[in-house]
């Protein structure tokens, strides 16, 4: 199937093309009835939603203020299609329960067009037989989502920070081509989102023609002393993390303490407060030979992140002068965002559900924001597929060469 | 390179090295559940989110108000003291002058437990995993091919010295004595004079120390957050697997649960870690119900 291609503009440029772009197209939209809500000749409401409280909030938050100033500049630039975009802000809390309840009242009683929401994965899965009922084009914020995203569907789009099943194939290929390992030791948790990343890393494991030894373990392990010492009498020449971050924490302060000399890599899963880590893990010794993941293009304060670091703190001067402000997940708001923009300028002036997700189905755009391009496709409507590694020494990071990707595909 | 049955040995020496610590932990917390257990006959379903708010309190102390560990630690333990024990005499007191009382006190300890960890998460402190500092260093300590922690050892030793502490409070002092009385005959304790309400009351108490001594111990091991508190779900597998009325099998279970945990992890899967203590659960419920240490299955009711 042909794709569209958006734009292909790097950094800056990329990130503010849109904006150019809606303002290259000043018609005025048709005006008239509209055969869906939330559509109005200079209006489009966009239904906006993350944990803006309880434990998770730290997931949600920040990539909501990053899709809000996003949308805000939009508006600023005058819209899109001459519409300006209206949100209507919902906080899901993380859980199923809350997540489909403001999915309903947005839907149902906001009447809004489309979706634009969720950083967790098993609550936005549970809105997919809600969103697929109603035919209402979907692009979650920062959960990966894999369980609604295969096998694909007509109107649900996520892993615009990233698919779990990528983070696991492409760590794979990291280790492979970065330190020459043929022998892989990898701990996962033994959920669905453990196999999710496991299957891919499987996949690239085979396809490398490498070893993996793997131990799963439940997320709230308190004592890592088994898994520890089985991947260190199983000798391998890397080990890979795809753990959260408090497992991730424990194992790492184990291994120092059982003598693993070998490299560490840690995945995107547990990676959200580097700084937290340290003070957890209680020693930088643990960090000698340590890589973490990031989806983003370049290390968090690198060249090619810094015009979205300064847009926030222009909207949020009060919130980025807070501790730990912006988060490590701020940037993946603005990429999500972009991928609702894109969709609804290149569906025309007169834009309705369903030619919205027709578009979204094979849309591919250079985000300015993320290591790979959002790309979605036939089988595929997981939008990021690539990462970064950086060299983490418990205080500062380098980035290594290279942006990985796995070469996992859906096969129905 | 090590050969497969020098790995095994190792094994099996690091896990029983690591079972023990978590498991004297384990221990504690299962004491804490059973001393309630037997003056009350209900389980304390609010025991995680004490030890978790113990937690919490002593973090608060040592970091954001930058109390000497010394004085942290035994404002920590008076604090869960007393507010367990008050939880008795505020809420529990006055369930126990209704009908229904096991069902009732379930119910509150529940809606205790949902209370303190919502308090917890309004703090914010609750939102991300933190480290407990601990006071003991992490150099390690080789005991046969097992490596542990200075810390791990504090951790075993002080646990054993507060087992042992319980233990002569238990027999040889008066309200020791008194709270044993409470536990096997209410009604003939206090026919002797016996204070039912004060020694239920002072057991809530001890209970609340207990839990917080023991998150004192393992937050720097475990990470700290909102959640931590599911650590006692071990604590009660411990007292079952003990017999449910017996300290000394309680501390027991609690040992037993933490070296089998270890064991099926290294020699079967580190995925049925967590369903290893409710499989020893589920074995000694099948070949002797009233657990390792309980006495003779006895029917209060038909």
């Amino acid at each position: 199937m042909r794709r569209m291609k958006a734009f292909a503009l790097p950094g800056l440029i990329a990130g503010l093309a849109l904006s150019t772009a809606a303002a290259a197209f000043p018609i005025k939209a048709g005006q008239g009835t509209y055969q869906d809500p939330g559509i109005t000749d200079d209006t489009i409401k966009i239904g906006l939603f993350a944990p803006l409280s309880g434990p998770a909030r730290a997931y949600g938050e920040d990539p909501l203020n990053a899709a809000r100033m996003w949308y805000e500049m939009i508006n600023e630039m005058g819209g899109i299609w001459g519409r300006k975009i209206e949100l209507v802000i919902e906080d899901d809390r993380c859980t199923a329960n809350d997540l489909v309840a403001a999915v309903k009242k947005l839907v149902e009683q906001d009447q809004v067009f489309m979706l634009n929401g969720g950083s967790c994965s098993a609550a936005a899965v549970a809105a997919q037989e809600y969103v697929l009922r109603n035919k209402v084009p979907y692009v979650m914020l920062n959960a990966s989502g894999d369980g609604a995203l295969y096998p694909p569907t007509d109107y649900i789009f996520g892993g615009i920070s990233i698919s779990q099943r990528a983070v696991g194939g492409i760590a794979v290929d990291f280790v492979v081509k970065h330190f020459n390992a043929k022998k892989i030791g990898y701990i996962n948790h033994d959920d669905a989102y453990g196999a999710w990343n496991l299957e891919t890393a499987e996949y690239m494991a085979k396809e490398h023609g490498v070893s993996l030894s793997v131990e799963s373990i439940n997320p709230n392990i308190t004592d890592v002393t088994a898994p520890m010492l089985k991947i260190r009498a199983a000798n391998p020449d890397v080990l890979i993390l795809t753990t959260y971050a408090r497992p991730a924490a424990l194992i790492l302060k184990r291994a120092h303490e059982l003598g693993f000399k070998g490299p560490i890599v840690l995945t995107v899963t547990g990676t959200a407060n580097l700084k937290q880590l340290v003070e957890n893990v209680g020693t930088k010794d643990a960090f000698a030979n340590f890589y973490v993941q990031d989806v983003i293009n370049d290390s968090p304060d690198g060249p090619k992140q810094r015009w979205i670091i300064d847009m926030y703190k222009k909207r949020y001067p009060d919130l980025a002068a807070k501790p730990d402000h912006p988060t490590p997940y701020m940037p993946y708001g603005v990429a999500s965002a972009q991928t609702v923009t894109h969709a609804l300028m290149l569906a025309g002036p007169n834009p309705t559900r369903e030619s919205v997700a027709r578009i979204l189905r094979t849309l591919t755009f250079e985000s300015g924001v993320m290591a790979g391009m959002i790309s979605f496709g036939e089988n595929d409507r997981a939008g990021q597929e690539s990462s970064i590694f950086l060299k983490f020494d418990g205080e500062t990071q380098v980035l290594q060469p290279g942006v990985y990707t796995s070469r996992w595909t859906y096969k129905p | 390179m090590m050969g497969d049955w020098q790995v095994y040995w190792l094994f099996l020496q690091q896990g029983i090295a690591s079972g023990l610590v978590t498991g004297s932990i384990y221990a504690l917390l299962a004491i804490a559940i059973v001393i309630i257990f037997k003056t009350t006959d209900a389980p304390n379903f609010a025991a995680g989110e004490i030890f978790m708010a113990g937690a919490y309190i002593a973090l608060y102390l040592l970091i954001f108000s930058q109390i000497a560990y010394v004085i942290a630690v035994p404002v920590t333990l008076a604090i869960t003291f007393v507010f367990s024990a008050l939880f008795y005499r505020i809420v529990l007191r006055r369930i126990g002058v209704s009908p229904a009382v096991a069902v009732n006190v379930v119910i509150a300890t529940l809606g205790l437990s949902f209370v303190l960890k919502g308090i917890v998460r309004n703090t914010g402190f609750g939102d991300v995993p933190r480290s407990f500092p601990a006071v003991f260093g992490a150099d390690t300590v080789q005991i046969g091919d097992a490596v542990l922690t200075t810390q791990d050892v504090a951790v075993f030793a002080l646990a054993l010295l507060a087992m042992a502490i319980f233990f002569v409070f238990f027999n040889y002092t008066r309200p020791g004595r008194a709270m044993r009385a409470v536990g096997m005959n209410p009604r003939a304790a206090a026919l002797v004079g016996i204070d039912l309400h004060k020694t239920r009351m002072l057991i809530w108490g001890l209970s609340g120390l207990l839990s917080a001594l023991a998150a004192i111990l393992i937050a720097p091991k475990i990470l700290m957050t909102a959640d931590m508190g599911i650590v006692v779900i071990l604590g009660f597998a411990a007292a079952i697997v003990g017999g449910f009325t017996s300290l000394p099998g309680a501390v027991v279970g609690g040992l037993i649960i933490g070296i089998v945990e270890n064991l099926v992890g290294l020699f079967v899967s580190t995925r049925a870690i967590v369903v290893a203590p409710f499989i020893v659960i589920m074995l000694v419920l099948a070949i002797r119900p009233q657990g390792l240490f309980g006495g003779p299955v006895v029917i209060k009711k038909v």
